[in-house]
């Protein structure tokens, strides 16, 4: 059973109406949804904790949450911030419980994570500086406190707008600007410090 | 709009508002606050080095891979190896229990003073509903394991 007359796939269909058909129970817009938000979900937790499998619980839980919740969902709305909101809530609770070591647990994704796809076109030595700066990008941000930390992610990893931004973090748009470009020049001082350590 | 008009939060020789230079760069500006940034970049050295630096950073950041979990990760339920345990042993014990309460009420019924009558009447009927009763319990188990959403309903 397709969820609109003219449409034999769901790939097509807007998140709204997807919405809208999971609210009265339809399996198929379930399925669809779920599959929409569980990669955004997971990879920013795993952007805001650093571990894996802490990750995937608060991107599990977060997707519990957001169907929970999808009564109350405004589907005029965009889905994107408010899962994100989601799973930022969660993360934080998380992080407060365990009292993470970031730091640490950030540098075991990096190990862990997926190599960039190899140009055979590239120079070497310019793929080697390019992942050299990811890395130390990514560990530079371990050690900004978590309110820098989220801003940056939800922009520069999650690429975000500023309105969507606003929307996750609770604040008002034209504080947006000025909060990233303080995390920003917080992100390359740590840079600049751990080169000189 | 934005909290880009004070002068003092930004290091910028010429006390340009450098919160400018990440508005820009996420193109996020309005038409005048963006021909505001082209203009002074051409002349201030110290905000042209700055927005590049940060250009390269906000690059390497947005081009990083991250691992993502597969569709079987997905669709395995989060257990950990004492709830698992915990689990077996209790369901276990629940059909050792049922086994041991059937067998001694059915050894019960049948020494007891009644009619063979009586006894197929009392039988058979709790046999259908035993047997109704397990259908019912098959179906529900095969539904938990092949239901992908199901944690995720309300």
């Amino acid at each position: 059973m397709s969820l609109m007359p003219s449409d034999t796939s769901t790939t097509a269909v807007p998140d709204a109406i997807l919405v809208q058909h999971a609210r009265s129970g339809r399996r198929e817009a379930m399925e669809e949804l779920a599959l929409r938000c569980r990669q955004p979900a997971y990879r920013l937790a795993l952007q805001l904790l650093g571990d894996p499998d802490d990750a995937f619980d608060v991107a599990q839980d977060s997707l519990l949450r957001f169907f929970g919740a999808l009564q109350r969902f405004d589907t005029e709305r965009p889905i994107k911030p408010f899962l994100l909101a989601i799973v930022r809530n969660r993360a934080r609770d998380l992080m407060r419980r365990r009292r993470l070591r970031r730091h640490d647990s950030l540098d075991a994704a990096a190990e862990a994570g997926r190599p960039d796809p190899v140009d055979p076109a590239a120079d070497p030595a310019a793929e080697a500086m390019d992942r050299e700066l990811k890395r130390r990008v990514w560990r530079a941000l371990g050690a900004l406190s978590s309110a820098q930390r989220e801003i940056l992610v939800l922009r520069d990893y999650q690429d975000l707008s500023y309105e969507e931004i606003a929307q996750v973090l609770g604040v008002p748009l034209g504080t947006v600007m000025s909060r990233l470009h303080r995390a920003r020049k917080a992100l390359k001082a740590q840079i600049e410090a751990q080169g000189h350590a | 709009m934005h909290e880009a008009n004070n002068p003092t939060s930004s290091s910028c020789p010429a006390r340009f508002p450098e919160e400018l230079l990440s508005g820009h760069l996420d193109r996020e500006l309005t038409q005048q606050e963006a021909q505001r940034v082209r203009l002074h970049l051409e002349d201030c050295g110290h905000c042209r080095s700055l927005y590049q630096e940060l250009a390269d950073l906000r690059e390497a950041a947005m081009n990083t891979e991250f691992p993502v979990p597969s569709d079987e990760q997905w669709d395995e339920l989060p257990r950990s190896t004492g709830s698992r345990f915990l689990r077996g042993a209790g369901w276990l014990l629940t059909v050792v229990w049922l086994v041991l309460v059937a067998g001694y009420t059915v050894w019960q019924w049948w020494t007891s003073p009644a009619t063979l009558f009586e006894r197929l009447m009392v039988f058979s009927g709790a046999s259908g509903v035993l047997f109704l009763f397990l259908s019912i319990l098959i179906d529900r188990l095969r539904s938990v394991g092949t239901d992908r959403y199901g944690r995720v309903l309300r």
